[in-house]
């Protein structure tokens, strides 16, 4: 029982139930952005006293109790499986959809380190050596959750759902992991509280690397099953994908599991090119680690240190709120093209230029002009590239009344 | 030294061990209590599967196309590429300038790198990430 063990339950327990907590208002923000982007009013009715008159209390706050009401209904609804499903799968896959998420963000360094008596105690998740790597791990197994559930089903739909979700996830990950594993090569260490203590106070990696942030978060996005990468629930052609056979709080799992991941994926891009829990680029403000401080300076630093890095967690999943409600989805051969085709050798390249930068021991301001040095060549090269036949646009629906007339071969 | 690693790893990973038991504690008691919460009503209508309203044509595990087996197999690939590159960029940027360790390095990485891109170029040529 060392303090930083102590330390590291305290916050993780703190931690987990504020997330858990957040997750029913995040789905109800989330409604309210697609409110106030659609131009209406969204949820408003469900008040926090259900109903009941509390003198000086409006009846309906902004729709405050819609996310508790929402969980009982979850709780009370009929937990109901199909006769053709396979059971054990079928109740299997919500929990391991959940777990993973749950777990990942263990290594998030919310509020940096305190000294204390001599001793710096890491006031965050747990200083695994692993860092991001276990992340990673963690976050691929995510797959199994929605694969088991598609394939348990035994629907058609979700079936071609789970598929779907394999495919992106797999495809995904790859550049998320170069893009990782460049930043790793930039500091030399996995460690998620290093990798702040490196840019804190000074330039965050989003501008030395601005093209690779911009990878990370395409990525982020598309790990999570968010819009425009949702192809594996998309409604109009898949009715609710993987989840479409599942009902009550096996389907509210499915949900809390894409939350959280959409959580961790905002904590780990702030860590990982926002500079943690620095409050602005260039300037000092918050004791570094090991830095001698008063003990209450201290802990009104971890305090801060804290919510400037929920705030950036919340302005990131408002930012894929935003962009789920303005971006139409991606087709399916766009979106393995994405990954592919432009992302996973824009990574290597970037992989490349790092290792040199690295190699002769150059200032990291060469990284700069090294990312727009990656994306000239990609537009230098993109003519000479082998286009394949163009998708959609010269197959003639034979039969359908829109086809043109087709030449006789 | 062995033993020290241990010890430092051990209490750091308790953390990780409690909060998994606290996610599986939590995942199963969400799946029983809502089982038990809930009414249950079985029906030879209700059971069928859902397919937009129609009756239901077949089974929905049979074969699905070659091609997520293929992105899988070129998944592998890339993938293990990256698990051996970790610890190369762990320890890359700390090598000694004095000695002939970096030049080493940074060929070891461009050739394991040239070898994923020549699968790739292989798999591009081939039509792997063609999807019509």
């Amino acid at each position: 029982m060392s303090a930083q063990f102590i330390a590291s339950l305290i916050i993780m327990l703190v931690m987990l139930h504020v997330f858990l907590g957040s997750i029913s208002y995040l789905i109800l923000l989330e409604r309210k952005v697609a409110s106030w982007i659609q131009h209406r009013l969204g949820p408003n009715r469900t008040g926090l006293p259900y109903g009941a008159f509390i003198p000086g209390l409006p009846k309906t706050l902004w729709g405050l109790g819609q996310p508790i009401a929402d969980a009982i209904k979850n709780f009370l609804k009929e937990d109901f499986i199909a006769p053709g499903a396979d059971r054990i799968l079928f109740i299997l896959a919500p929990g391991l959809a959940l777990i993973p998420a749950l777990v990942g963000w263990i290594i998030v360094p919310f509020g940096g380190y305190l000294h204390l008596n001599g001793t710096n105690l890491l006031m965050g998740g747990a200083p695994l050596n692993i860092g991001i790597i276990f992340v990673l791990a963690t976050g691929s197994l995510a797959v199994y959750g929605v694969v088991l559930g598609g394939f348990a089903s035994n629907n058609k739909y979700s079936f071609l759902g789970g598929m779907r979700a394999t495919a992106q996830m797999v495809s995904y990950e790859i550049p998320l992991g170069m893009t990782i594993l460049t930043i790793i090569l930039m500091y030399g260490t996995a460690r998620a509280d290093y990798l702040i203590e490196f840019q804190a106070g000074g330039v965050w990696n989003i501008i030395y690397q601005p093209v690779l942030a911009m990878m990370f978060y395409i990525c982020g996005l598309a790990e999570c099953n968010r819009a425009p990468f949702d192809l594996a629930e998309c409604e109009q052609e898949l009715v609710g994908g993987f989840h479409t056979e599942y009902s009550s709080m096996k389907f509210a799992l499915f949900f809390m599991g894409e939350y959280f991941h959409m959580i961790t994926s905002a904590a780990i891009f702030s860590l990982l090119f926002l500079g943690g829990w620095d409050i602005i680029p260039f300037v000092k403000l918050l004791p570094a680690m090991g830095e001698q401080t008063t003990l209450v300076w201290g802990i009104i630093a971890v305090l801060l240190k804290i919510g400037v890095f929920c705030g950036k967690i919340t302005f990131l999943i408002f930012l894929a709120m935003v962009i789920r409600w303005s971006l139409p989805r991606f087709r399916f051969d766009q979106l393995m093209r994405l990954a592919w085709q432009s992302l996973i050798p824009i990574s290597l390249m970037m992989l490349i230029m790092t290792g040199m930068v690295v190699f002769f021991g150059l200032n990291r301001w060469w990284l700069l002009p090294g990312n727009f040095l990656v994306v000239g060549i990609v537009y230098v090269l993109m003519p000479y590239l082998p286009k394949g036949p163009a998708v959609n646009r010269r197959v003639p629906l034979e039969g359908s009344r829109f086809c043109p007339p087709v030449a006789e071969a | 030294m062995l033993t020290l690693l241990a010890q430092e790893s051990f209490s750091h990973y308790g953390a990780v061990a409690v909060l998994i038991m606290m996610a599986v504690i939590f995942a199963v008691a969400n799946l029983i209590l809502t089982h038990l919460l809930g009414p249950q009503k079985q029906g030879k209508i209700k059971g069928m599967t859902y397919e937009s309203g129609m009756n239901p044509v077949g089974s929905a595990r049979r074969r699905f196309n070659v091609r997520f087996y293929i992105v899988a197999m070129s998944f592998l690939v890339f993938d293990v590429e990256i698990v051996f590159l970790y610890p190369w960029a762990t320890v890359f940027p700390s090598l000694s300038e004095h000695s002939d360790l970096p030049i080493v390095f940074l060929g070891r990485m461009l050739f394991f790198v040239l070898t994923t891109v020549i699968a790739f170029v292989y798999a591009w040529r081939k039509g792997v990430f063609r999807y019509d």
